[in-house]
Order: structure tokens, then sequence, then C-alpha cells
């Protein structure tokens, strides 16, 4: 049950858009396709919709399949049984919001309609606006219905093109809650395209990072974030600093020659690019250090380039070893201080590029 | 958020019935816009009329080289550059005083020249044949008053540019108006804060912004000027000025007959007047990003000051000219008895109305017209949206050549258009001559453009987004169309239907050659009366059919709100 998606190629033109990817989304599932623009992830989507074609590999929706080059089976969208919500909302202007609603069922010749309209727009939230027309209604409540109207059917998978991009900040976190309220309710697969890591790490159960067309990696949100499989992954998710290193015996070191305490899992890598990834909300700057030095920690002195107040914390550039590092912390240090940061050999993981 | 291109279009399903629709689409389209110039071509190559026997010659083409021919075609060319000419200026003007400055009736000037652009291009002529002709009007009066012969004759070249150019003006004005009301107008301004006088502002900035809008203007005012054919047929044949409509006319209506030479000078004007669209088009496609950014700025009208009366007459006097006067005339004309330049003097009747109430052929006429229009634009509407939908939205293979079989027409006048039919169906097997089935198709292939573009402009509009809601919602392609798209296309379709019904209910040019009897409509009765030289008739006619025009006019409005917005 659930979707599955083998070795899809798409070619638009002359270019290989989607190269050759292959995922499972089991039932109740919620994944999410996580990248920079153009990485394919919203033709791997409209892929799965049947929205279009493929050029190689396959996709089955609850075992049944739907594309496949090879055998040269295609199920047209409106045979998929799906929900799907657009980034334009593309709530129809001259139906009201009831019949926005109704349009799944009506398309499919059910009469009583109301009693399913009514149970989707509960979930939204949008009961007493059912009777007025989307131009009447502002973007947030555009997408609650858009959302309705995708549930309305009772859909086998619901997928989600970047629906909260034209949303404000404040909207956008009141939406993502609904959205992965209903999705667990409903118990669906359901995909999620988007290239903000918020909505990434906070909605899926799992994240799949597409680049240039090709996996880079699946996994749950924590292992995407604390181990991330090579530079474009770290940096794409959450604050990175990357520190370059070398290896000295059977140690790391820094370029000036200070040894570095690294993640034991990560020891084993090979090659020449190597990094080290530290991210700043691991590391602690302090003027003098209150603790003793541990054998774990890392413990360099450096000084203070600026600070800048963000509210939830303020984050510092600091000077250590000829390198500049982000750091977070509560505490203003004056710029030009000395201080000393220290970080966790086990926050200090060795990536590839 | 158009981001993928027209590849999600064109995925392939499996049966269903758009796939049959798009052919019996493309065959239509290519049979209607193809036969007749195909027939023509034929037609070109006989020595003999339609359906005679007869023998393959190239006399035809070889007699286009003769004097005859040779210098109809200097005076088409002469006749159509001066009006595009004239009309162009004082279209333009027209469109920035009203547009531009602080003139006072902005309102009033659109809507009367809305009237005037549906003013029948031949009953105008008549008009001022009344008022300008050696036995006119004006030569009457200053006989009378002035006992001088003034020897004012509109039959004449002068006659004819003048007559076509109040005629065009107020297309050239429609067309300059959108450009005019969408430049940006930062520009200006930028112009004006540096120093610049309003003229110098209007030299130095808005025409040379507004230049592509022109230079394409010009080219379809050329193309309207090559295409006459009421005009300068009514009003050159008395003077013996022959432009190639008005050979093509004579050599089919006045024995000795040509049909085959007809062919071949109409091939020739088609050539030119394609010429010309070809140009506007490649000019159109280039210039679109220039002055109009979309920004609706408020533009600071340009205080008219002394000029303020020059403006008004001058907008006051096209209107007189162009409308009031000619409305006037025919209306006396229709009731008097005898003919005279003195309306004290005239005895005043009734009897050219009660005449034509009586007639049956004019009830026939009547009739047939109001089928043709509205029965003919309804077909037309429906073929321009299913065209329009395949070559926008859908793009299967083929659909450049079907949105080149569509325009294929749009360059070839009326009158050669309906020439090229009466070859076709003298030979084709269809029994479609006499019929009122050839009059709609003769329209409907020549108009078909104008149902193409207002629905083609809305389609594109479209958010895809909005199918795609709908096919993943569970609508089949074809439930998408109907619930989502036509409804959503609704006052598009409404606007083109507008536009259609009230180009068939004028059109005189497609049908000269191919009406008979049973199949004629109002544009063809006045035609024949006038060509009878019975001016009353003709004149009381001419008004019955502008009220009834104006009627329907009001009534679609009223029906079609879509339709008001142009």
């Amino acid at each position: 049950m659930g979707i599955s998606v083998r070795d899809l190629v798409k070619v638009y033109g002359q270019s290989t858009v989607i190269k050759g990817i292959s995922f499972d989304v089991a039932d109740g599932e919620f994944v999410t396709l996580l990248g920079p623009s153009g990485c394919g992830k919203t033709t791997t989507l409209r892929c799965i919709a049947g929205l279009d074609t493929i050029d190689g590999g396959e996709i089955r929706i609850n075992e049944q399949v739907v594309s496949n080059t090879a055998t040269g089976v295609f199920v047209p969208p409106h045979e998929r049984n799906l929900g799907m919500v657009f980034q334009s909302y593309a709530v129809w202007p001259h139906l009201t919001v009831a019949q926005n609603v109704a349009f799944p069922l009506t398309v499919r010749g059910v009469r009583d309609t109301a009693e399913a309209v009514k149970w989707a727009l509960d979930i939204v939230g949008m009961n007493d606006l059912a009777a007025r027309r989307p131009s009447e209604l502002s973007g947030g409540q555009q997408q609650r219905v858009a959302l309705a109207r995708a549930i309305a059917g009772k859909p086998q998978v619901l997928l989600f093109d970047e629906p909260l991009s034209n949303l404000d900040a404040r909207l956008r976190d009141r939406t993502r809650a609904e959205i992965s309220r209903i999705q667990r309710e409903l118990k669906v697969p359901a995909i999620y395209v988007t290239h903000d890591q918020t909505e990434a790490l906070s909605m899926s159960d799992r994240i799949i990072v597409l680049s240039a067309g090709l996996t880079i990696q699946d996994g749950v949100p924590k292992q995407i974030y604390h181990e991330p499989v090579n530079r474009f992954v770290a940096d794409f998710i959450g604050n990175a600093n990357f520190l370059p290193v070398q290896r000295q015996s059977e140690q790391w070191a820094l370029p000036d020659g200070t040894p570095l305490l690294v993640c034991p899992d990560t020891t084993h890598l090979q090659g020449d690019k190597i990094t080290a990834l530290v991210r700043p909300e691991a590391i602690q700057v302090e003027h003098q250090p209150k603790a003793e030095a541990q054998p774990d920690i890392n413990r360099v002195t450096g000084t203070v380039l600026s600070s800048v107040f963000l509210g939830q914390h303020i984050e510092h550039l600091v000077s250590v070893s000829g390198l500049e590092l982000r750091a977070f912390s509560r505490t203003p240090l004056a710029v030009g201080s000395e201080i000393t940061i220290s970080f966790h050999a086990n926050d200090c993981r060795l990536l590839s590029e | 958020m158009n981001r993928l291109t027209q590849n999600s279009a064109t995925t392939q399903y499996r049966f269903n019935f758009l796939t049959p629709l798009y052919v019996l689409v493309f065959a239509a389209v290519a049979l209607m816009a193809l036969v007749p110039v195909a027939a023509l071509v034929l037609g070109s190559l006989r020595d003999s009329p339609p359906g005679q026997p007869g023998n393959w010659t190239l006399d035809n083409w070889a007699n286009l080289a003769s004097p005859g021919v040779i210098d109809t075609l200097i005076t088409t060319i002469q006749v159509a550059c001066l009006t595009t000419f004239f009309a162009m200026i004082l279209g333009t003007v027209l469109a920035l005083i009203i547009h531009r400055t602080d003139f006072r009736w902005p309102n009033t000037m659109t809507g009367l020249l809305g009237l005037s652009f549906y003013f029948p291009s031949f009953i105008l002529g008549m008009a001022w044949i009344v008022i300008g002709s050696p036995g006119g009007l004006i030569n009457d009066l200053i006989r009378e008053l002035f006992d001088t012969e003034a020897n004012l004759d509109i039959y004449s070249v002068g006659g004819i540019v003048l007559v076509m150019v109040l005629h065009q003006v107020p297309f050239v004005y429609l067309t300059m108006r959108g450009p005019v009301l969408g430049m940006d107008p930062s520009y200006e301004e930028a112009a004006r804060t540096s120093g610049a006088s309003a003229f110098t502002m209007l030299r130095r900035v808005t025409l040379p912004m507004l230049s592509y809008a022109l230079a394409s203007s010009t080219l379809l005012c050329l193309v309207m000027s090559l295409e006459q054919f009421g005009i300068p047929v009514l009003l050159g044949i008395p003077g013996r000025v022959t432009v190639l409509a008005t050979q093509i006319y004579l050599l089919c209506r006045f024995p000795p007959t040509a049909y085959g030479l007809a062919a071949a000078i109409g091939l020739t004007l088609a050539a030119l007047t394609a010429i010309a669209i070809l140009l506007q088009r490649r000019l159109a496609r280039g210039g679109q990003a220039v002055a109009t950014t979309g920004k609706a700025g408020r533009i600071t009208p340009i205080r008219l000051g002394a000029w303020r009366w020059p403006a008004n007459i001058f907008c006051g006097g096209y209107i007189l000219m162009g409308l009031i006067f000619p409305t006037i005339i025919l209306l006396y004309t229709s009731l008097i008895k005898f003919f005279t330049g003195n309306p004290l003097n005239a005895s005043y009747t009734f009897r050219n109305y009660l005449s034509i109430w009586e007639s049956e052929g004019t009830q026939l006429a009547t009739l047939n017209t109001l089928l043709v229009s509205g029965g003919g634009a309804l077909v037309g509407v429906m073929l321009g949206a299913a065209c329009s939908y395949f070559t926008v939205r859908l793009k299967p293979t083929g659909h450049r050549i079907l949105d080149m079989l569509v325009m294929l027409p749009f360059g070839v006048p009326g009158v050669v258009l309906g020439l090229g039919l009466l070859w076709a169906y003298a030979y084709l097997p269809l029994p479609l001559y006499g019929t009122m089935t050839l009059i709609v198709l003769a329209y409907v292939t020549r108009f078909l453009p104008y149902a193409t573009e207002t629905a083609g402009a809305r389609f594109v509009q479209l958010d895809r987004s909005l199918e795609e809601a709908a096919w993943t919602a569970g609508a089949s392609r074809q439930t998408g169309v109907w619930r989502i798209v036509l409804p959503l296309s609704l006052p598009s379709l409404q606007s083109g239907y507008f536009l259609l019904f009230m180009a068939f209910f004028r059109e005189i040019s497609a049908t000269i050659l191919i009406f008979t009897a049973s199949t004629s409509v109002l544009s063809v009765s006045i035609w024949s009366y006038f060509e009878q030289a019975d001016w009353g008739m003709a004149s009381a006619l001419s008004i019955l059919a502008m009220v009834l025009m104006l009627g329907i006019m009001s009534a679609l409005l009223w029906a079609m709100p879509g339709a008001r917005k142009r």
C-alpha cells in the first residue's frame, strides 16, 4: 500500500530534469520532497499526480501501476483518486466555497454532497463561509478551501505543491499544524513539496532531499538534521559552520594544527574533500570557561568579530584558529573581546563535499 | 506560476472525445480556409465562368500586366496610402485628445466613436453620394443659394479617400486607445519635470513610445483600406476611379464577364494584404514589452488651454461628418418625394417606408440577416473557442498549422473570398450554392480570427492550475472544460459573439457575389436599391437597418454583460 516510485526519469526537451529516483511512501506516512529550485521536486509530484507523463521508471499507488513507460500504462489524473493542493490554491472563482469543496463528489456523480462538504469544511473551520465566493476570501481562507476540497472526496493519496508559500509567516505556522493534523486523521500517504526547511522538519515523518534530479538523502528529520550525508544537505538545512580539516596520523586537526575531536561515527571517511560540520547552536561561547576541560570537548580560544541580536538568540561571529565561525548564545559579548568556544566532539561531524 | 512548459498539456490520453473533436475542427478550418483560395487559383487558369465548359489558360495572369490592371493597381495603392495617412493622423489625434488631455466629454466621444465604428461602410458611402455628388445636396444648395456651380464631385479619388477616412478613423482610434491608456506615465512626467512643454513632450516622448502601436495600427489600417469594397465601388464606378476591388466586382457583375481574370486579380489583392498582415504580426510580437508596463499610474492630463475649442471643434466635426450628418441626410432622402437640396422646397412622404414594410423581398432579407447574424455568430464563436482551446491550451501536434489556417482568410478581402466561394461551389459536389449555409460559411471564414483572438486571449489568462485542480479532483478533461474553462471564459465568449454578430450584420463584400434572390440579406437589398438609383428606398432601408442594428446591439449588451468590456 502507499506510493511507490521506481527509477523515475523525466525529460523536458533537451534536459533531463529527473535522473532516476526511487522512494516509497507507506500508508499514513507524511513524506516531504525538499530541495532548491529546479531540483525536480515539483516535477516528481506532478508525475505522481499524472499531470505529466514519465520518460522512465514506474509509479504505483496502492499497488496499482499508474505510470509505467515499459508497459505503456498511464492512468490519467482523474482516475487516480487524488487530493491535491496547489501553490496558487486554484479555487474556482465562479463557484461558491461549498460548490468548490463538493466538486470531487459531484464529478463522480454523488448527489448528496451536503454531509461530506460539512465534514470537510468543519475540519478546516470554514463552515460559516460556505456560501461565499473565493473573491470574498483572504488568501489563508482560500487555502483552507483548497484543503477541504482535497480531502472531501476521501482520496487515497494527498499531494501538496508548496501550499504555504503565498501565506504570511503567522498564517503559515497555523496552517502547517492543520495540515499535519488532517493528514494524521485521514491516515493516507501524503507527499509534500517545499523548499522551506521549517515546514519539512516540523511536518514530516520522512524527508527526501533532492538536488538536480537526484536523491541526496532520505531519512527522518532528525537524521537529516544531525547526520547529513554531505555538505549540500548540511548547508541546506539549518545553519552550519564548515571547518576545513586535515588528517594528522590518526587524528584530525584544523589548518593551523589545532587538534579537533570529531564524532566517532564519521572518522572513517576517506578522500580529499572532507570538511567538519559544527552547527552554531552546538557551540558555547564564554569569556572564561566555567568548567574544567573535559576529554570529549573541543576547546579553542579566539576573538569576537561581531554580534547581531536576532531576538531568540544573539549570533556571534568569532575568529578562532584563523577561521570564522558563527555561534549562538544569549549573552551579549563585546566586539574584540577574548573568548573561548567549546563544543562536544559528537557535534563535530566530518562530511564529504 | 506557470513554471512548466506546455509538455504537461500534451499528456497523451487514451481515447476521449477531444481527439475526434480536434480532427473535426482541424478539417473544417482547413477546408474553409483552403477551398476558396485553391478555387481562386484554379479559376484564374480558366477562360470561362465557373461551372461552364472551357479551357485552361494563362491569359488571365498575362493580362495582369495590361495597362488597365496596372492603372488600377496604382490607384489602389494611392487610395490606400492616402486613406491610411489621414486616418492614422486623425484617429491618433482623437485618441490623444480624448484620453490624454482634460477634454471635457471623453465618455460621450468614446460612445459616439463606438457608434461610428458600427456605421456600415457602404451606407456611409451612399449618404456621402447624396451629399457630394454632382446632383447632390451641396451642389444643389450652392446653385440655389449662390447661383454658381460648385462642381463638387464625390466621385473622385479625393471623395473616396474622404469617405474612407471617415469610415476608418474609429478603427484607428480603437486600436490606439489601448496603448495610449496603458502608457507608463512616469516617462512623460520625467519629460515635464525636465522642462518640456506639452507639445514637446508629445512629440519627443509620447509618440516615440507609441511607435510600435502606431506602426502596427498603420499596417492594419492599410489592410483595411486595400480591402475596402463598398465605398470605392459606390463612389468609384460613376467617376471611373477603379481600385482592384472595384475591378473584381465589375468583371463579375457586368457583361462581358471575366471571372478568370477576376480570380487572378483577387489573388494579387490578397497577396498585398497578406504581406501587410505578416509584417504587422511580426511587429506586434516584437514590440510587446515596450511602453505598457502594466503599472496603472495616474496620468496627469495635458491642459488644453487655448487649444480647447479647436479640440472640441475637431472632435465634434468628426462626429458630425462621420455620423450625424450622414444619418440626417439619409433620413431626409428617405422622406422626400423628389430629390432637392433645399429642405424647404421638398415634399415629404412616407411611401418609401410603407413600401418596405409591405415588401416580401425585404421581409425575407431581414429574416435572413437575423438568421445569418444570430446563428452564424454562434457557429463562429463555438468554432473559434474550440480552435483557440486547441492552439493555446492543449497544443496537440499540428496546432501551429491550425493557427495559420485560422488566420489565412483574414488577409483575403471579402469580395475575393466571395469570388473564391463562387468558383469553389460551381465545381464541388456539395449543393451549397444558393443556400444560407454558403453565406454563413463565407462570413465565418472571414471573421473567425475575431472569435479566436477574443477566446484565445482569455484562455491564455486562465491559470493552468485551475484546470489541473479539476483533473486532480476527479474531473476528466472534457468535464474540466465544461465545468471550469467555459464558465470562466463566458465574458470573452459573449464579447466574441457580439463582435461577430455586428460584423455579420454589416457585411456586404463577401456576399455580393454569391447571394441569390432567396438568400439575400439586408445589406444586399440596400445595395440593389442604390444600383437602381432608387435613393429614396435605399435611404429608407438603410435607416431601418441601422435602427434594427442599434436595437439589437442594445439588447445584446443588456443580455450579455461580458460583451460590454471592449
